[in-house]
């Protein structure tokens, strides 16, 4: 049961990014990346190898789906990473408090900084220092921003498929005070 | 936990290595199967979805581009209709500019056949003092070579004369004012007589001519020249004035008079010329357009012995050829 809501929710998820995020006409690059927060926030309540079989799909996904034209597995590589690296701590406490928030925008920056940096390595003429800089700032940003608007209604939805006794995500500015503590 | 280290690291090694494989599969020149495949599978499901989609947001698209373009919008729209006052107002200064040129040629052709010195101008307004005079300004005057009492033409005849000179512009006083008097010859004839404004522009009668002898005779249809003054001022010969339309039959008078129709439409004066030096002999009749001219041969015979007005008073003209003007 999880799995297939947590797939479908991925495929929603990359078809919605694909089909109407990536062509709003948002300035500077400051695209969230929904599949990211997708995957990022099944990661959170998934073992290590589900995580990671679902970012390689999603990430996969994202790379074949028409706009992108960039080579194949670049996507899927990097989000492999994080899903796997977000469920491995997910027992932590990093759901806690303002947890979901910050695993998700470090996801966001490492993703983004690897996709430039692979992008560089594989001599992409499209990514230079300057325009890298301001993609990975401003998607990670971007990310960041939008992440409680995904996180807290999917992070509800898992942990109910989980079955786990635990509270809700607080908002945001709820998790504020309890970062302090 | 610890039970699924070591499961878990094979299965995210393997699926590094399969992204890694895929991204040098991908990266290589030319196209690989298995990419290739995996893309048109990718267009194939993604192109129902993003073609429902772009219908579907096109509304919001829509607002969302009027929305973004908005502050520029206004700025645009300004800018356009700017443009278009442009472009407007230089089409229809082209077309006056055709127009204009037009009757400098006209003015030229004039002067020309005249062997007048013209300073082109432009009449500029037209004022009405309390409306008993019909003033017109031109935008020539003192530094143009403009002097008081130069006559004025366009191409179609006289216009009037200089009254005043100022340093860029200067009054003309039409010669259907009711001060005007041009002394001026039936056309074909010897027969003198002057030419009066009778009444501001657009009058029925505009102007009369009374012939000076008593037992000379003119009919309707005539055309009046300037006779020419001395020195030429305030009138050069040979200008075109009138055409006569009808004659007073008044028994007991000493002299005829009739009526004139001016060769200048004074409605719509535009271009005009100043004439600054006269020419060197009487062009007599020759200005006089196309027919009716009555008998011109006899009169070119007698034109020699004739001229002798302006003998005395061409000192000052030296352009145009007079032989031109005979043609």
């Amino acid at each position: 049961m999880k799995t297939a809501v947590a797939a479908l929710l991925v495929a929603a998820a990359v078809l919605v990014q694909a089909a109407i995020l990536n062509r709003l006409p948002l300035p500077w690059g400051l695209v969230p990346d929904l599949v990211l927060l997708v995957v990022v926030g099944v990661a959170l309540w998934s073992a290590p190898t589900t995580a990671a079989a679902t970012g390689f799909a999603a990430g996969l996904a994202a790379d074949i789906l028409p706009p992108a034209d960039h080579e194949i597995g670049r996507q899927a590589l990097l989000l492999c990473l994080a899903a796997f690296l977000v469920a491995s701590i997910r027992d932590t406490g990093v759901r806690a408090g303002a947890g979901p928030y910050i695993a998700a925008a470090l996801a966001a920056l490492g993703v983004s900084l690897g996709y430039a940096l692979l992008g560089l390595v594989l001599g992409d003429p499209r990514v230079g220092w300057a325009t890298g800089a301001a993609a990975v700032l401003g998607g990670t940003a971007a990310t960041a921003l939008v992440s409680p608007l995904v996180l807290v209604p999917l992070g509800a939805v898992m942990r109910r498929l989980t079955g786990e006794a635990h509270s809700d995500l607080p908002a945001p500015w709820e998790t504020a005070r309890g970062l302090g503590r | 936990m610890r039970r699924d280290t070591s499961r878990s690291r094979l299965v995210i090694g393997l699926l590094v290595a399969a992204a890694l494989a895929l991204i040098v599969l991908d990266s290589r020149e030319g196209a690989d199967p298995v990419t290739t495949a995996a893309r048109d599978a990718g267009e194939l499901a993604f192109a129902p979805v993003a073609s429902g989609v772009t219908a579907a947001t096109a509304p919001v698209r829509d607002a969302y581009t009027a929305l973004a373009a908005a502050p520029g919008a206004r700025d645009r729209i300004a800018d356009l209709e700017e443009r278009n006052r442009e472009l407007r107002t230089e089409l229809a200064a082209r077309d006056r500019d055709a127009r204009r040129a037009e009757k400098l040629d006209d003015l030229l052709q004039l002067s020309g056949m005249g062997g007048y010195e013209i300073v082109p101008a432009q009449a500029v307004t037209r004022v009405t003092a309390r409306g008993f005079s019909d003033a017109v300004t031109l935008d020539v005057g003192r530094e143009d070579g403009v002097r008081e009492d130069m006559t004025v033409i366009n191409g179609d005849g006289l216009v009037g004369r200089v009254t005043h000179a100022g340093r860029t512009t200067s009054t003309v006083l039409p010669a259907v004012d009711r001060s005007s008097a041009v002394g001026a010859r039936l056309e074909g004839s010897q027969e003198i007589g002057v030419a009066e404004g009778t009444g501001a522009v657009g009058g029925s009668k505009p102007m009369s001519f009374e012939l000076m002898s008593a037992d000379a005779r003119m009919k309707p249809g005539q055309r009046i020249v300037t006779l020419g003054s001395h020195d030429n001022a305030p009138f050069v010969p040979g200008v075109p004035v009138g055409t006569i339309t009808s004659v007073n039959e008044t028994p007991g008078s000493l002299t005829r008079t009739g009526h004139a129709r001016p060769a200048v439409d004074f409605g719509s004066l535009d271009v005009v010329g100043v004439i600054v030096a006269g020419p060197q002999d009487d062009p007599r009749d020759s200005l006089l357009p196309g027919p009716p001219r009555e008998a011109p041969e006899p009169e070119k015979a007698g034109d020699e012995a004739d001229s002798q007005d302006s003998e005395s008073a061409s000192d000052t003209g030296e352009s145009g050829d007079p032989e031109e003007g005979r043609r």
